[in-house]
């Protein structure tokens, strides 16, 4: 018999592999009809899952881990079965800025650490004016874009509390802030760089991926004590999302994935961006750190309790939470890849572009190791 | 006497906007404020200094608000969410009329429930009205295509009125559609074969 799941999702790039499941029939071939309901903001996504409106949610994975660990104001268990990408991210600065960038860079602009030094002199210099702080915008407290920001401004030993000003800007504001100068830069998902690169309001400084290899974004997130008494439910949408991936990542149906989300995206978005932002599936059979845009593919979506773990470091290092081993414990029990699809191979690691390796089992070390590099001149 | 509560309200609806504060201030609310949903929130907010916000549920910039849990000093006072979780009932009917309520941390609940509870109904009140404008214009709607139909069938057939209508009604019930459906085709019709 079929089961009707209503499920809430931001329109981004990347609730693409719940579009693909619905559009495909991968869920109705396991007997589970979607009903995806777009909504606006991520505090919606969080109340509206956890009130029992949505029976699932298309989720940032920090924020997930947040509410199930009672960081911030509402604390409801979540469960992760699956994953539903990784990378996607950009920063992208007014044009002003990208100016002042050019000015100041000494070296390769695509390097993200000449790019951070750069921006440490604008930023001393407009503290020593006294003028506004350089402002930079992400989407989320809890949010990978959020925490790309202050790798990034680590790399230039800029303090993201001090010397900046670190606010949440809803990406559809995103253009007319940077155009007003209420922003200097922003990170934030697909498509929304590329529709402010488009707009002529900004520029495209780094890729997510610049900052972080295989970063991890969205989830799909179920609360705990539904899936208690809907294992059937949750396995069969987490099943027909591990078939959405290995759909999407065949280069055969590149073209009709590209046609799939252009009619699920904005009214602004093109086929060619959708082809940039979406990661290349040949690249990633080699080694995955060649990925540069968006990976759906198998090895992007496993729930892997050990990139729980590394996004539950970066809210420490935000400073959103203390350390604890019982905390830690509570972020790797959020992902639950025992529920989703079984896939063989070790799931992807992200890796900071300047920072230490990261070991799930001694975060205390890595978060020192982080704390070294940002206060070593 | 306590002194009046300051309630901020984020609507980019104007007129629901307008409504709610009216009845806000029919509840003895004086000091509401309306903000345009836009860039600066966070600024304008600091500026009003309010006791509690509220905000339309659709309005992207709730993500904004989240961030003032996070960053006090952006805003004078800390502020949390209305959500007593023992109050499932109010929570769903927040939900359910599409608002939300943040209010300055330690304000206490019985003077925050009557004004949640004024939203509600109000936000309820503007979404049935919005219904009943769109049904009116649907209908009248409706009637001009079947009017522009029934032209048609007459010209067409050379037969009167009434029986224009009848077989356009004769036909609907036999589809099993809305007359006015049957209407539209036989316009698309019309066009095509013109």
């Amino acid at each position: 018999m079929t089961k009707r799941l209503r499920i809430g999702y931001v329109p981004l790039t990347d609730a693409a592999l719940l579009h693909v499941a619905k559009a495909q029939n991968f869920a109705a071939a396991r007997g589970i009809e979607m009903e995806l309901v777009a909504d606006s903001s991520w505090a919606n996504i969080r109340d509206k899952l956890v009130a029992g409106y949505f029976d699932a949610a298309h989720m940032l994975a920090p924020a997930a881990i947040a509410v199930s660990l009672g960081i911030g104001h509402i604390e409801a268990p979540l469960l992760v079965p699956v994953v539903l990408g990784l990378n996607g991210n950009a920063i992208t600065v007014s044009k002003a800025l990208f100016e002042a960038l050019l000015q100041e860079a000494q070296g390769d602009m695509s390097n993200p650490r000449v790019t951070a030094k750069a921006l440490a002199r604008i930023v001393a210099r407009r503290r020593e004016r006294a003028e506004t702080p350089v402002t930079l915008g992400h989407v989320f407290p809890f949010s990978s874009h959020h925490y790309q920001l202050r790798m990034w401004l680590r790399a230039g030993h800029i303090d993201p509390d001090e010397e900046v000003r670190l606010v949440v800007v809803p990406p559809p504001f995103m253009v007319e802030t940077l155009r007003k100068g209420q922003v200097d830069g922003f990170c934030v998902g697909a498509p929304w760089s590329a529709l402010a690169a488009a707009a002529g309001a900004g520029a495209i400084l780094h890729q997510g991926t610049d900052i972080v290899h295989d970063c991890p974004e969205k989830v799909l997130a179920f609360r705990a004590e539904w899936v208690l008494s809907h294992k059937e439910e949750v396995s069969a949408l987490a099943e027909a999302v591990g078939d959405a991936s290995r759909w999407a990542a065949s280069p055969s149906n590149r073209s009709s994935l590209v046609t799939l989300l252009t009619s699920t995206a904005g009214k602004d978005v093109t086929a060619a961006m959708l082809e940039r932002i979406l990661d290349t599936p040949a690249s990633t059979s080699g080694s995955a750190l060649v990925a540069s845009g968006l990976r759906l593919d198998e090895d992007a979506i496993k729930a892997d309790p050990a990139q729980a773990l590394w996004l539950f470091a970066q809210m420490v290092a935000a400073g959103q939470t203390t350390y604890s081993d019982a905390l830690a414990e509570a972020a790797a029990a959020v992902y639950a890849p025992a529920l989703g699809p079984a896939i063989p191979r070790a799931a992807a690691t992200p890796v900071i572009f300047d920072g230490p390796a990261f070991s799930p089992n001694d975060i205390p070390s890595y978060l020192a190791a982080l704390e070294d590099g940002r206060t070593s001149a | 006497m306590s002194r009046d509560l300051r309630i901020a309200v984020i609507d980019k609806n104007p007129l629901r906007a307008a409504i709610l504060e009216d009845g806000l201030r029919a509840a003895g609310h004086m000091s509401v404020v309306h903000i345009d949903d836009t860039a600066d929130l966070l600024e304008r907010i600091h500026a009003i200094d309010p006791d509690v916000i509220l905000i339309d549920l659709e309005s992207p910039s709730r993500d904004t608000l989240e961030q003032m849990f996070k960053v006090s000093r952006s805003v004078a006072r800390p502020i949390a969410m209305f959500v007593d979780r023992s109050d499932a009932a109010m929570i769903d009917a927040a939900i359910d009329a599409g608002v939300s309520a943040y209010i300055v941390d330690g304000l206490h609940k019985d003077r925050v429930k009557p004004i949640l509870d004024t939203t509600i109904s109000r936000f309820n009140a503007f979404a049935k009205l919005k219904k009943e404008l769109e049904t009116v214009k649907s209908q009248l709607e409706d009637r001009k295509v079947i009017d522009r139909a029934k032209a048609l069938v007459m010209r067409a057939k050379a037969i009167p009125e009434e029986q224009a209508y009848a077989l356009m009604r004769q036909v609907a019930m036999n589809e099993n559609k809305k007359i006015a459906e049957v209407a539209r085709s036989i316009i698309t019709a019309a066009e095509l074969l013109r």
